[in-house]
């Protein structure tokens, strides 16, 4: 013990000799101040100031990202980027990258290394996060979900990030077209007679022979775009106040009834698809109403069901694809 | 079922023992038998009790059917296979250690089973049942070989239980690990490391079925040995049964019993330990059910009763959408918790705490010099800290930051990292400190805040108030683990009193406590907050994740106050840790004192709480390696404990930060890392000395 510590001390201060008195970056000297300034105000009440329209923009959730790529700004910093490749191919990454850790906790370091103009994060952050991220650059902190008014929500960081990065035209753009987007969806299903047709979304997870399912009810983004396109929202289930998820198991799905059922899973994560896999043997799933008249629907992976008008719009296509077949 | 064909095996010696005997298993089929009725009319679907009677009497609708074939059943049938398999395993090893708190909690074969399961999910190779288990078993049965072989069989009661239990706590830490690392192969942290019985059919159970018929056949083909093993060692090898192979046998039946139980339900807490310790009584007045082969399936049909009850209470008092995400181990976890505690109390623990350190006897020169080192290598890890992390810094840098002139990069990077540097410097120091003041009161070298269950109570009181308060400061934080900390240390320390601190009777308690701190922070998380991945790793293995200055503050003035007052009255450490008698002779009020130094540990163990979650073993190690360092002189104990505590933590988040990024670990894990070998070691050690 002693020997090991003693060594442990030669080394240490070896080390430091080493290091001694290097910077990495200059000293800091007087900022230039640019002209156009931008005042925002955001989730948390928050005034935030930017020099002018954010470049180098970091996101802590997938959310903001995808807001970001569709509004045609590349982030530079992105919380678990082979996640995102993974979930989120709706709106696909245009350029690579830096991977800031993952979600729950981003590395303040990696941000801070990047030099980002404005970092966007969400409420899933604890506050303590984002008073620190506050300090590397301006922090726009949008509500990551709202069950009141989902699709409001999503509108409105999306409004937000756009007005941030300049780009206000491309979010009015992107907007209208996503409204288009549902207005043709719901006619194509008014015209398939499916108008006011009950039907459930779900994800569901298999852990050591258990399956766990998600329901996504009226409060959740695709619950609410489902209710846009005429449908009616077959849950029961309390979805959380945020993001408007339940929790329930496969025999929890005898209280939904004869619905049309979706589900988008993930050929890049085994556990996520029980419908198609463990499930196909299940008594309980295979008597379901539905089960037996065909009407499960996997929708294809890539969509992120938390994302921007980029994934619902290829949501709405892919619903709509699958219930007019 | 298992259970009710060996029934019939109860061959007790005398008329009236056995009608006694098969009157109380009778009675236990029908408690069993009602609790399964009560379980199937449980659910999510809407199928209660009178779908139930018309599916029996064949007059169900399909789907109402066949929700109860292919999900209450099944469900059914996992509880009653999980608990007897579980309760038979707890009474074989029991049986065969002479050690009523032996089970296979205790002795961490499930904790092994469960890490090797998690690593066989993380490397992503997608395997059958049967294949699965076989990888749970070689685990666990690793788990109970370490246990066993370093705490020797029937060699004391509490050394195997605080070896078992060490090990499973960093088993544990690095199962957690695992899911936090690869949240996409295991599903994130919505389990929590608990078990539930819920299943998809009966696979699982058929397939599980043959190899718990094969331990239990096997323990019934072995009940003669293992009852003359009651007889102590000598008399079993005079009678001619072969010690050492009897039990070797009973131990791998036992956790291939256990890992049946892990693989089809994850790991459900204590039920090995209860199931017996309630036939126990029994057994007093029906002499058949002392005998292996009336006892251990018994000890089945009871922990079946566990299993069931646990899963009635829960889907009883909590909503079914809700019940659906709490797993049937935190109950299970609670209840054992609460059993541990009264076992522990009621135990009669003669042997005395494991025997002091060696009285070392160094000289100053060897105080000095092992200080000095200790602060150049605390001196060398604070600056590598401060340096390394995703952003490599150089000691200029650090410069020009102190003198408030750092590029914007370098100043947000240490406004961030410098206060995450603090919180894991002072709490491991706080930690050093409260478990050099704990073993110095009760004279137990293994008492230690986390292991006393102080850091679990304060996490709780925490998490309590962050739950329901979410908009509290640093200080109130601190107030809520100041509480937490409070009402458990009274509970443990006041449970333990009796007959004095320094009995194995306040470790054991402290670990029930502990526990049930754990699952019940576990519930409220999934209840409240499930998908909050932050919050549960912060309470449940400590992590130094977005500190700011003011959390550090009530911390660093508890640790300042904490070192004066240690510092003021090393004499009465030294006179209190002596022995009983000597301090009263010296006329010290030893009452008082002690319960000065319990209240000061105390604060110290939740102000490290509050500012950086449970960080374990720091409290055990530190003081540990500084009385082998520098003799037992609190005067020279202290700062070194102190100085070891801050480097360990220190060094442990600077690894949790930096080997994975940008991604990082917490840095409680780390030290369960360090911690539990280092633990295991003192046991070993004190086995010899």
């Amino acid at each position: 013990m002693r020997r090991l510590l003693l060594t442990t001390a030669v080394a240490t201060t070896a080390a430091l000799t080493l290091t001694a008195c290097g910077t990495t970056e200059p000293a800091a000297d007087d900022a230039k101040k640019t002209t156009e300034r931008i005042t925002l105000t955001d989730a948390t009440g928050t005034k935030v100031e930017l020099d002018g329209p954010a470049k180098k923009v970091v996101g802590t959730e997938w959310n903001v990202v995808e807001h970001l790529i569709e509004l045609g700004v590349d982030p530079v910093g992105v919380s678990d980027v082979k996640g995102y490749k993974t979930w989120d191919t709706a709106v696909p990454l245009k350029n690579e990258p830096k991977d800031i850790g993952t979600r729950g906790e981003p590395s303040m370091e990696t941000v801070a290394a990047l030099k980002p103009d404005l970092i966007l994060a969400t409420s899933d952050l604890p506050p303590a996060a984002v008073k620190q991220l506050r300090k590397i650059a301006p922090v726009l902190e949008v509500k990551a979900a709202d069950a009141a008014d989902p699709i409001g929500r999503m509108t409105e960081n999306l409004d937000l990030i756009a007005k941030a990065t300049g780009t206000t035209d491309k979010a009015t753009e992107l907007k209208k077209q996503f409204e288009a987007k549902l207005d043709e969806g719901k006619k194509a299903l008014a015209d398939a007679k499916l108008a006011g047709a009950k039907y459930a979304f779900a994800d569901g997870y298999v852990v050591s022979n258990q399956v766990s399912i998600r329901p996504y009810t009226s409060g959740s983004l695709i619950g609410a775009v489902n209710e846009e396109l005429g449908l009616k929202n077959a849950w029961t289930v309390k979805g959380d106040p945020a993001y408007g998820l339940g929790a329930t198991d496969v025999e929890g799905l005898t209280k939904i009834g004869d619905v049309q059922f979706a589900y988008i899973g993930n050929d890049g994560d085994a556990s996520s698809n029980p419908f198609a896999g463990v499930l196909a043997k299940d008594k309980v799933w295979t008597s379901l109403p539905f089960v037996k008249k065909g009407n499960v629907h996997r929708l294809p992976d890539g969509v992120w069901m938390f994302g921007g008008p980029g994934s619902m719009s290829a949501y709405v296509d892919s619903l709509v694809a699958a219930l007019t077949k | 079922m298992a259970v009710t064909a060996t029934t019939p095996a109860t061959r007790p010696p005398t008329a009236t023992s056995r009608t006694g005997a098969a009157r109380v298993t009778a009675a236990l089929v029908l408690l069993v038998v009602a609790l399964a009725v009560v379980d199937i009319t449980q659910g999510t679907a809407a199928v209660g009790a009178p779908e139930v009677w018309k599916a029996l009497t064949g007059r169900a609708d399909q789907a109402d059917a066949s929700v109860l074939i292919a999900s209450r059943l099944p469900r059914v049938a996992a509880g009653l296979l999980v608990g007897a398999v579980l309760g038979m395993a707890g009474a074989a090893l029991q049986a065969v250690s002479r050690n009523v708190l032996a089970s296979p909690d205790t002795l961490a074969v499930n904790a092994g089973s469960y890490f090797a399961l998690g690593l066989a999910t993380v490397t992503g190779v997608s395997l059958p049942l049967l294949a699965s288990s076989g990888i749970a078993f070689a685990g666990g049965l690793a788990a109970a070989a370490v246990v066993l072989g370093l705490s020797g069989l029937g060699a004391g009661t509490v050394r195997l239980v605080l070896a078992g239990s060490a090990l499973t706590l960093g088993l544990t830490a690095l199962t957690e690990g695992l899911l936090l690392l690869f949240p996409q192969q295991t599903d994130g942290l919505y389990h929590w490391n608990q078990g539930s019985i819920a299943q998809n059919g009966f696979d699982g159970v058929l397939q599980m079925l043959p190899i718990a018929v094969v331990g239990l056949v096997g323990l019934l083909l072995l009940a003669r040995r293992i009852d003359a093993l009651a007889l102590g060692d000598d008399a079993a090898r005079g009678l001619g049964v072969p010690v050492r192979a009897t039990r070797l046998t009973a131990v791998v039946l036992a956790a291939l019993l256990s890992t049946a139980a892990v693989t089809l339900a994850g790991p459900i807490g204590f039920v090995g330990l209860c199931a017996p310790a309630l036939v126990r009584p029994l057994a007093r007045r029906f002499r058949a059910l002392t005998r292996t082969r009336g006892n251990l399936p018994v000890a089945g049909l009871t922990g079946a009763a566990l299993v069931l009850g646990s899963d009635v209470l829960l889907r009883a008092l909590v909503p079914s959408d809700v019940a659906v995400g709490v797993p049937t181990g935190i109950v299970t976890s609670l209840v054992g918790a609460v059993f541990l505690v009264v076992m522990a109390c009621r135990t009669r623990d003669t042997a005395a705490a494991a025997a002091p350190d060696r009285l070392h006897i160094r000289s100053r020169a060897v105080f000095l010099t092992t200080t000095a080192v200790l602060v150049v290598v605390l001196v060398g890890v604070v600056i590598a800290a401060v340096l390394l992390g995703d952003a490599r810094l150089l000691l200029g840098d650090v410069v020009n930051w102190l003198q408030g002139r750092a590029g914007r990069t370098t100043a947000f990077v240490l406004d961030t990292r410098v206060p995450r540097v603090l919180a894991a410097l002072f709490a491991g120091a706080a930690l050093a400190l409260a478990g050099t003041l704990v073993q110095a009161v009760t004279r137990n070298p293994l008492a230690e805040p986390s292991i006393l269950g102080v850091s679990g109570g304060a996490a709780l009181g925490a998490v309590l108030l962050v739950t329901t308060v979410p908009m509290v400061g640093s200080w109130g934080v601190a107030g809520g683990a100041f509480a937490g900390a409070a009402v458990s240390s009274v509970l443990v320390f006041g449970l333990a009193a009796r007959g004095g601190y320094q009995q194995n009777r306040l470790v054991l308690v402290g670990f029930g406590v502990a526990t049930g701190a754990a699952a019940l922070i576990s519930l409220l998380i999934i209840i409240t907050d499930p998908f909050n991945a932050i919050k549960a790793l912060t309470w449940l293995s400590g992590s130094t994740y977005g500190r700011t200055l003011p959390d550090i503050v009530p911390l660093a003035a508890v640790l300042a106050v904490g070192v004066v007052v240690a510092a003021a009255r090393r004499t009465e450490l030294d006179l209190v840790s002596l022995d009983e008698d000597t301090p009263r002779l010296l006329g010290l009020n030893l009452g008082r004192g002690r319960l000065g130094f319990l209240v000061l540990a105390v604060l110290l163990a939740a102000a490290a709480v509050a500012a950086a979650g449970t960080i374990g073993f720091v409290g055990l190690v530190a003081p540990h390696a500084a009385r082998a360092l520098v003799g037992r002189q609190h005067a020279r104990v202290v700062p070194v404990a102190v100085l070891l505590g801050a480097v360990l933590v220190c060094a442990a988040d600077l690894v949790g930060r930096t080997v994975i990024a940008p991604a990082q670990l917490g840095a409680g894990m780390m030290t369960a890392v360090i911690g539990t070998p280092y633990f295991l070691y003192l046991l070993v050690r004190s086995r010899r000395g």
